[in-house]
């Protein structure tokens, strides 16, 4: 009897024991995004090699699609049970500042990291304080098949050349693809906009954002042409706004778009897929006459102000910035390597990187204004319309000015 | 009654373990509904949180707003047309089934299927049929010469409209079915005795026999499945997300966008106090209705 009761006590014990010590671990959680091409294996090597590093640390990655990853931050936020560190499209960054959750992260990351990070690519520093560090920067090019055209056009007018002559939509091969379903942004309306000299706002001389400017004549011009693709020329996959990125993308994989614009991760996707059919890439195409330009993104990783683990979310960034877990990421998602580390490596030499390095010059970003969601929205909104036939193109962007400038007050 | 004898009595246990029931229920119930209301009369920061007292000025944001109204007219025609035809066919469903033949057992567990499986799987699963190049409905349809060349479900207003609507409904038939067929099978069956022996046609006896005794669960079924087809998120978030443009969103996907992409928690509880007096009302109707009609049979 006795010895069992000894027994029972030490069980107990032991059980006390391990407790105190499994709630000794600093729990760090990261909201995830799930990038075109970064398998969950990834994630979950990622998890497992950071716990055996640090063992007094447990880490939760919490993965979600990019579709849905800025609702669900915001779903966590408003719950008042945001994660410790949130990977976010850069350009939400001035919503989540505006809402007072995001802690300066410089302190609290090793300053090799911050060195090893190419300055030029620290959009998430807001008036000169660090927010976010750069999860992937890219710009965005132009994808085609180069067993059906010859030489990449340089110009939006020469790709409806090309375009008219490839198009069989009877063997379901389309020309261009285009998304008209929303999507996490207005990338496809960015291209053409920023090809025709355009973008979204007026830049007022202090830097600010001013007035919305897509009714302007690049404006207009570009969504006048996008809509002659889909409806005059019907050169694009019919049914535009059935189609989001992803869907354009799956079109392109399968072999039945000939020209499609996207980011780099549709070359680590058209690798790992082993497509049969050949491919290039080119930079984006302008319009006649406006110099060359496309859109460049950036993802950051941020660490909010409620975390009670921000050591330890440090150190889960100097680990997952170390080289080996970096090229991983950075050849599974297919940008460029934001570290400075990398930037030599042999597979970072090939004609993707190559492309998208080259356009940085004249690429532009999105606007940084708290209320983009909801003009992205409005412009979505009027650009289908116009695919619908439901507006003309000036009316379409004078209608989405117009309601932008009175939800910014202006 | 002594001092602390009502806790031994037996009404005192009832109230004992409701206790538990009812903190619950004000936790999680009225708890949000209170501070749902009260976001829709304040102003409301991008956490929630309230910050001052607004009067009306959420609700006149939106009324101010056109497609608020297009929206709430639609979310009624969405409503209505789904109830109606899972009704109707629902009905029809549960008269088979009621009646005995071989194979009855495995035709009930099938029906129950679109209903067991989960809303966001079976949208993604009809996502999948009506797209317009690998989809299983266009192909079909295409193969049997059935369009000439058949729309693009997704892509244009009208089309993606029915082609949600019909994803709701093809989830709410089996719940339908199961009720509907659980009302007949309480039907006395002297009753169809009777009626026969007075000459009734089949049809005579569905309308002066089934119909009349079936009516409460009717009342019942219809009401929840108001309710249910109203909030229906699932389905036009997974399908359309609203679109083309907002031409398919309803009052609860309306909602959640303005609540959690444009981060306007003021404007999104003054729609959803909108949808709460909108159900509220529909449902008094119904339970005045119901139990004037004499309730369960």
């Amino acid at each position: 009897m006795r010895r069992w009761i000894i027994g029972c006590v030490v069980v107990v014990t032991m059980v006390l024991v391990l407790s105190a010590l499994a709630g000794a671990q600093k729990k760090v959680s990261i909201l995830w995004m799930e990038y075109d091409g970064l398998t969950p294996d990834y994630a979950l090597n990622l998890e497992k090699a950071f716990e055996e590093a640090n063992p007094g640390v447990d880490l939760e990655i919490i993965s979600t699609p990019w579709n849905l990853g800025h609702d669900r931050l915001i779903s966590l936020l408003a719950g008042k049970e945001p994660p410790d560190l949130a990977v976010i499209g850069t350009r939400w960054l001035l919503e989540l500042l505006d809402m007072d959750v995001v802690e300066p992260i410089e302190k609290w990351v090793s300053k090799d990291l911050l060195n090893n990070i190419d300055p030029a690519l620290m959009e998430g520093k807001v008036k000169g304080v660090l927010y976010g560090l750069p999860v992937a920067a890219g710009t965005r090019l132009m994808y085609y098949r180069s067993d059906i055209i010859d030489k990449a056009p340089e110009t939006f007018e020469e790709m409806l050349t090309i375009a008219q002559k490839i198009n069989k939509p009877e063997e379901k091969f389309y020309a261009v693809g285009m998304a008209g379903k929303k999507y996490v942004e207005l990338t496809e309306h960015a291209y053409y906009l920023f090809g025709n000299g355009g973008y979204y706002f007026e830049m007022l001389p202090d830097g600010s954002y001013g007035k919305c400017r897509v009714n302007d004549e690049a404006g207009v011009g570009a969504l006048t042409f996008m809509n002659d693709l889909v409806n005059k020329y019907k050169v694009t996959q019919p049914g535009v706004t059935a189609y989001t990125r992803d869907e354009v993308q799956d079109l392109f994989v399968a072999g039945n778009l000939g020209i499609f614009l996207s980011g780099g991760f549709t070359a680590a996707l058209l690798e790992q897929r082993g497509v049969t059919f050949k491919w290039d890439v080119a930079p984006m195409p302008h319009f006649e006459g406006k110099p060359q330009s496309t859109l460049i993104v950036t993802d950051s990783i941020v660490l909010f102000k409620t975390s009670d683990a921000k050591e330890e979310a440090g150190k889960f960034l100097d680990f997952f910035y170390s080289d080996p877990w970096r090229i991983q990421f950075d050849k599974m998602v297919g940008f460029p390597p934001v570290t400075k580390s990398l930037a030599n490596d042999p597979f970072f030499q090939k004609p993707v990187y190559k492309v998208m390095i080259e356009q940085i010059p004249n690429a532009k970003g999105w606007p940084l204004i708290p209320e983009w969601p909801e003009c992205n929205d409005i412009i979505w909104d009027n650009i289908v319309a116009t695919f619908l036939g439901e507006k003309d193109p000036k009316t379409a962007m004078d209608d989405a000015a117009r309601e932008i400038d009175a939800l910014r007050g202006m | 009654m002594q001092k602390g004898k009502f806790w031994k009595t037996e009404s005192g246990l009832a109230f004992f373990f409701l206790l538990p029931a009812c903190v619950f229920l004000l936790l999680f119930m009225f708890y949000p509904i209170v501070y749902v209301i009260l976001m829709s009369f304040f102003k409301v920061n991008k956490l929630g949180d309230l910050v001052s007292f607004s009067g009306l000025a959420n609700f006149r944001f939106m009324f101010d707003r056109p497609e608020f109204w297009q929206i709430i007219v639609r979310s009624c025609v969405w409503t209505a047309s789904a109830v109606a035809v899972k009704t109707g066919i629902g009905l029809v469903i549960a008269l088979l089934l009621n009646v005995d033949f071989r194979g009855r057992k495995v035709a009930r567990s099938l029906v129950i299927i679109p209903w067991a499986s989960s809303v966001p799987i079976s949208a993604m699963i009809w996502q999948w049929t009506y797209n317009n190049d690998f989809g299983l409905l266009n192909h079909t349809l295409r193969t049997l010469r059935i369009f000439g060349e058949p729309p693009i479900w997704l892509a244009e207003p009208r089309p993606a409209f029915f082609a949600n609507l019909w994803v709701d409904i093809w989830c709410g038939i089996p719940f339908m079915a199961l009720v509907f067929l659980a009302g007949l099978q309480a039907i006395p069956q002297e009753l169809y005795e009777a009626a026969e022996v007075d000459g009734a046609t089949p049809f005579a006896k569905f309308r002066f026999v089934t119909l009349p005794l079936l009516s409460s669960v009717l009342t019942v079924a219809t009401l929840l499945s108001i309710l249910w087809t109203f909030n229906d998120f699932n389905v036009i978030y997974v399908l359309t997300g609203g679109g083309p443009g907002t031409s398919t969103d309803i009052l609860i996907t309306y909602i959640y966008k303005y609540a959690f992409q444009y981060l306007r928690f003021g404007p999104a509880a003054a729609m959803a106090v909108i949808t709460f007096v909108i159900l509220l009302t529909v449902s008094i109707l119904y339970a005045r209705s119901y139990f004037k009609g004499g309730g369960v049979y």
